[in-house]
């Protein structure tokens, strides 16, 4: 049991950032119906701003701020301008919506960027937690700690938000119908910055931490939205606190493989794995069979 | 006393055949319109792939082959969301499912070319009804979700298994020497010549699926897509037809490996990830996905687009700004897509061109 703990502990920090994105885009499906294919994107280009930032030598903290307000303001930009006008869609169209809107992000981040895969370094890579395993020592940086934190604290806090508010009833509300909504009352353009804003949020917090901990470049972070699809298939795209555990156990689960030589090489698969099991099981009603 | 039956019954069967002639004519005049449409498709097809080699150089006879090929496996895009209103994510995931057999068995059992390609295509149709399986009880999102999980599972498989190039074993893959290419068909050894053989094959793929669309089978998924209950309660066999659909837009990817197999001679495991499915689900939408035409834009915007713009000296990421832009407009705007948009320019041209010749067939009724 002990010689599996290196690669639980390694797993633990991809998961929490794959648990991370999939809380952001549980926030956005349950709050205006629509699931972010450009979630991925989003993040890409906040982590270049911040990178061009501090190639720059700005402040970190102004740096790291700008990534965030990029990836939210753009956010806010298409889900003002763009998503109003699919709102009266199936979900799949307007989800088919936000991939036009990442093709458009990534096209541009490559080709104002180039296509050379760059470091992002954190300041939370200089530290880490090391714990003593037997003889040897494992060591898990401040930044994999920090998306492990993030991704309980954004589940506490957008569990919350959204059924301990009025504006997360609103949003819920617009979700389940926009017209109905909106004849009650309900400030649909306010409830869907919101929503949109701090679902760029997210994408710009994922952004960083997956720019660091896998590498910046833009196709690469763009499509890693695809396995963080996989942990909010496995929240059923509503539940946030299966979707954080069904993150953090990919990432453990797809560490793990390492010890099976056979399916070693075929360990990225793992969420699609997972997620496909997962949705064996789905039932129509949405609970689990 | 027996008259006043008999007079009815004439009436009726009177009134009946004041209905149908008029029935009959419309009949007749929709099923002359989709056999001349039908006609129409095939012989342009069929004539620009002819024509094509002789206006293109030898590198876009190539591209130009790979482009049509690929417009085969975004018609099978098409009809599953054209027909049906279904997001199948995974079909360039299916194409090297077909792709993958077709170079199998053409390097191990050195089958014929014909018979390479028809396999690819069953094989396909298979694993794309199976991917459609989910299809039956878990609707739109859901299912894009699914076939999107499939894709990328797919990505790693062939990442790391490759594609066969002439080595033995069950996989197939060369170690050390040289990687062999998949032999092409005898009467289309040459680009040139096996330019045209893939634009038969585009036509004759595009045929079968709109003979699909005028038959039974086509107006079942209409009335499928309007919704399972209405089908079933006009006795639709919606597990059939809906299964059917999977197939046949499986059959369509797995056709479309093997032909760009053959084309390029081998295939990189690495080009086939999950995002090249979605790409190719998004530039179908782009093209069109309500007539055939937008099949065709859909496999030269993936393939033809991008080796213009290298011919150019463009970044190619630009067209990916485009591609994206061309998506929210077809989705929101212009839900024909391109084709559409062609059909509509030249309708407008035709008009005017009959108004110019004074009134025409248009002012009549």
């Amino acid at each position: 049991m002990l010689e599996l703990l290196p690669f639980v502990i390694s797993g633990l920090g991809v998961g929490a950032v794959y648990a991370l994105s999939g809380v952001g885009l549980v926030l956005l499906y349950r709050s205006s119906g629509v699931l972010n294919f450009a979630f991925g994107a989003l993040g890409a280009i906040g982590a270049y701003v911040a990178w061009s930032l501090l190639q720059a030598d700005w402040p970190q903290a102004l740096a790291w701020a700008a990534s965030l307000l990029t990836a939210m303001l753009l956010s806010l930009a298409y889900g003002r301008l763009l998503a109003p006008r699919l709102a009266m869609r199936s979900p799949t169209i307007r989800s088919i919506g936000t991939l036009g809107f990442a093709l458009v992000l990534l096209g541009f981040t490559e080709w104002f960027w180039g296509e050379q895969p760059r470091r992002l370094v954190l300041p939370t890579d200089s530290g880490a937690l090391a714990f003593a395993i037997g003889d040897g020592e494992v060591r898990l940086t401040y930044t994999r700690v920090l998306g492990l934190l993030l991704a309980f604290l954004m589940m506490g806090g957008v569990g919350l938000l959204l059924l301990r508010t009025r504006i997360g009833l609103q949003m819920r509300a617009l979700a389940n119908d926009r017209d109905l909504s909106a004849l009650l009352g309900i400030r649909v353009l306010r409830v869907d910055t919101a929503a949109w804003v701090l679902s760029g949020a997210f994408a710009g917090l994922c952004g960083l931490l997956l720019a660091n901990i896998v590498r910046l470049q833009a196709t690469l972070l763009t499509f890693l939205v695809i396995p963080a699809f996989a942990a909010a298939i496995i929240g059923r795209l509503q539940s946030l606190p299966a979707t954080v555990l069904g993150g953090i156990s990919i990432g453990v689960l797809e560490a793990l493989a390492i010890l099976l030589p056979s399916f070693a090489p075929f360990r990225s698969a793992t969420p699609f794995l997972v997620a496909l099991l997962m949705i064996a099981f789905h039932r129509p009603d949405g609970r689990l069979a | 006393m027996v008259m006043p039956p008999d007079k009815t019954d004439h009436n009726k069967t009177g009134d009946a055949q004041g209905l149908s002639p008029a029935l009959a004519l419309a009949l007749h005049e929709v099923r002359r319109r989709e056999r001349s449409g039908l006609v129409l498709m095939l012989v342009s097809v069929l004539l620009v792939g002819m024509l094509l080699p002789w206006i293109a150089n030898a590198y876009w006879t190539k591209t130009l082959s790979s482009a049509l090929a690929l417009s085969i496996a975004a018609a099978g895009a098409t009809l599953l969301y054209g027909q049906l209103g279904l997001v199948s994510l995974c079909q360039f995931a299916l194409l090297g499912v077909g792709g993958w057999l077709a170079l199998r068995l053409s390097h191990g059992l050195a089958m014929p070319f014909e018979l390479c390609v028809l396999a690819a295509g069953l094989l396909s149709a298979l694993v794309g009804m199976l991917a459609g399986l989910p299809a039956l009880r878990l609707k739109g999102l859901y299912l894009a979700l699914v076939t999107l999980m499939l894709a990328g599972g797919f990505q790693v498989l062939v990442t790391v298994t490759g594609f066969p190039d002439g080595g033995s074993g069950w996989l197939g893959r060369v170690e050390g020497s040289e990687r062999l290419l998949m032999a092409r068909p005898w009467i289309a050894q040459s680009d040139a010549s096996y330019l045209r053989y893939v634009a038969a094959w585009l036509a004759a793929m595009l045929a079968l699926i709109t003979l699909h669309r005028h038959s039974r089978a086509g107006r079942s998924w209409a009335l499928i897509r309007r919704g399972e209950a209405a089908a079933l309660g006009a006795g639709v066999n919606v597990l059939l037809y809906q299964t059917w659909a999977f197939a046949l837009a499986g059959f369509c990817a797995g056709v479309a490996g093997a032909l760009l197999a053959g084309g390029v001679g081998q295939l990189d495991g690495r080009g086939f990830g999950a995002s090249e499915s979605v790409m190719l689900f998004a530039l179908s939408i782009v093209g069109g996905v309500h007539h055939w035409l937008g099949a065709i834009v859909a496999g030269l915007l993936l393939r033809a687009v991008p080796a213009l713009l290298t011919d150019l000296g463009v970044n190619g990421y630009l067209a990916m700004i485009f591609f994206g832009a061309a998506l929210l407009h077809a989705l929101v705007t212009a839900q024909r897509g391109v084709a559409g948009q062609l059909l509509d320019g030249a309708a407008a041209l035709r008009r005017k061109l009959g108004g110019e010749k004074g009134g025409g067939k248009g002012a009549t009724p």
